[in-house]
């Protein structure tokens, strides 16, 4: 059963944390702190984070599709990268 | 902390090479790593984030020298002595 129920739907803005945790993570460097577009919840999973220290307390947390523009993850261009980011990772964003 | 898998974006590492991406093993050791660790996670000796984390934490330098499945083989040992499966030590020269 999941821990948390899921709290954006497709078209949310989100942005994802920005600090540099000391465990294992699933969201990498180029895509904190920055600013997405939630594209569809994709189902729940044990949040790797602590899953990844060998604990069996991990919570079932919603993964999303986010798309990133490329101007914002990289300063420059055209194409869009989508992360599969569990729900913790991210936060509502409002539009800058 | 950053480490050193988390590359995403950095340039210099040159083109990636997939002329050979046809061939799932270049020796019979990756095949027999590669069953290893799906062995190990089926028994729940580890599961898949432990084992991510286990190659993520290698030295750096090691990290980068070391090829595809001897990351993989390098965290299976550190999690099969983490857990006191082996002696510590006893898979240094496999």
């Amino acid at each position: 059963m999941p821990d948390t129920t899921a709290v954006f739907a497709p078209g949310d803005l989100v942005r994802t944390y920005g600090h540099d945790p000391v465990h294992h993570t699933r969201l990498p460097r180029y895509a904190r702190g920055k600013l997405g577009v939630v594209v569809e919840p994709e189902g729940f999973a044990p949040l790797a984070d602590v899953r990844s220290q060998g604990r069996d307390d991990a919570p079932v947390e919603m993964i999303y599709a986010v798309r990133f523009s490329a101007r914002e993850l990289w300063g420059e261009g055209d194409h869009e990268v989508v992360l599969d980011l569990s729900q913790s990772y991210l936060e509502a964003a409002d539009v800058r | 902390m950053a480490r050193i898998n988390d590359v995403g974006g950095m340039t210099g590492f040159g083109v990636i090479d997939t002329s050979d991406d046809a061939e799932p093993f270049h020796a019979d050791w990756e095949a027999r790593v590669f069953a290893l660790q799906r062995a190990l996670l089926v028994k729940k000796v580890f599961n898949l984030d432990e084992f991510r984390d286990a190659i993520e934490t290698m030295p750096p330098q090691e990290y980068l020298a070391a090829s595809y499945y001897e990351r993989w083989f390098h965290a299976i040992r550190t999690l099969l002595e983490r857990k006191g499966v082996i002696e510590p030590g006893a898979l240094d020269h496999a």
